[in-house]
């Protein structure tokens, strides 16, 4: 497992890591016991929580993961109100790149996956989002440059 | 044999042959960007497991048989799935501007990016389901993990792995901008610097950016 000091996760970020890790160990308890699971017939259940629970060996790393993660989390807060036009973890941009508009949320590694909409802060992006404000242009260069406009700052 | 063990073998052979198919698939991506005799998703495969290794081995902590497991088994599915470009939905059929497509990045609304990646998940966990379904049960749950812990990035080894896939990629539209001018390079970087944030594949892509753009650099 990756070692870090800390995992930066948003409040619906951790919130969906605690019951994903709940479920897990229900489905755990009930493998070890030899029971069926009744969480399984529960309708709003992840589909991919069925493979986990035909392989312990998966469902024990990944209980683990989140425990170590959780144990390590970070919530993304809010920022103070005078610094809630600056972008910061947290924060859903809404930018013209390159003449093309695109919306993201900068969140943690853990989180980060460009093709939801989710930034890294740790990507080259995320990095030279970070600490600028609606109306100023961004330049990413290296070795072609993109533009990034910041039209919009939202922390919900 | 006994029946048991002869129906194993014919299964194991079945499978064999299946994947083999990839061998003769050349990766969408390089087809809609007309290169030349393109490499086929075996070939990345290669390529990918070898530097997954290589790499992995540098990282602290990484189940390097794990990651190597997930690399030779993280496109089977596209045996039936096919392979897939963030282009496919908007892919005009002209040549000429499929040709000016291809010097963008595409970005869709976030709705968009749901949709279009739920879609694809499910159309590729059938048919991992489908290419699977007849091997041994304690094998058939490995590969759907791992294929799962890839997908979504479920542990140190499949959020690794997730970017090193796509570094393979990377360096793959490098060399064939070097030989062939194409693919557009712009959408690439513009790619690249939203998806990487694993410092050690950052520097590899600034060692490749050195490498690939000494003496000319990329306009588009």
């Amino acid at each position: 497992m990756e070692e870090r000091d800390n995992f930066y996760l948003t409040k619906e970020g951790l919130e969906e890591l605690k019951k994903e890790y709940e479920t897990l160990k229900a489905l755990r308890s009930s493998k070890i016991k030899g029971e069926a699971p009744s969480i399984l017939e529960s309708e709003d259940l992840n589909p991919d929580y069925i493979t986990f629970q035909e392989d312990l060996n998966f469902l024990e790393t990944r209980i683990a993961e989140l425990e170590y993660v959780l144990e390590k989390a970070q919530i993304i807060k809010k920022p103070l109100k005078t610094h809630k036009n600056e972008i910061d973890l947290g924060a859903t941009v809404s930018v013209v790149v390159d003449g093309q508009k695109d919306q993201f949320t900068i969140v943690g590694t853990f989180e980060a996956n460009p093709m939801l909409g989710r930034i890294s802060n740790e990507s080259p992006v995320g990095k030279a989002l970070i600490g600028h404000t609606t109306g100023d242009s961004v330049t990413v260069s290296s070795p072609i440059k993109s533009i990034y406009v910041i039209k919009k700052i939202n922390y919900s | 044999m006994d029946i048991g063990g002869f129906r194993l073998m014919n299964n194991l052979v079945d499978f064999f042959h299946e994947i083999g198919k990839l061998k003769g698939k050349p990766r969408r991506g390089w087809v809609i960007n007309d290169i030349k005799n393109p490499e086929s998703i075996a070939e990345h495969t290669f390529r990918a497991a070898v530097m997954a290794w290589v790499l992995g081995d540098k990282k602290k902590n990484l189940n390097i048989e794990k990651v190597l497991k997930m690399a030779l088994m993280h496109d089977l599915c596209e045996v039936y799935a096919g392979d897939t470009t963030p282009y496919d939905s908007i892919l005009p059929r002209s040549k000429k501007k499929r040709a000016e497509l291809m010097k963008t990045w595409p970005r869709f609304s976030n709705a968009e990016r749901r949709r279009l990646a739920k879609e694809k998940h499910k159309r590729e966990n059938k048919a991992l389901e489908q290419l699977i379904k007849n091997l041994p049960i304690g094998l058939k749950k490995e590969m759907k993990s791992l294929w799962l812990d890839y997908e979504n990035g479920l542990s140190a080894e499949g959020r690794f792995f997730r970017q090193m896939d796509r570094i393979e990629n990377f360096l793959q539209s490098m060399e064939y901008w070097q030989k062939y001018k194409k693919p557009p390079q712009g959408p690439w970087w513009a790619w690249a610097r939203e998806l990487f944030d694993d410092p050690l594949l950052l520097d590899i892509i600034g060692e490749m950016d050195k490498k690939f753009h000494k003496d000319k650099k990329p306009r588009i």
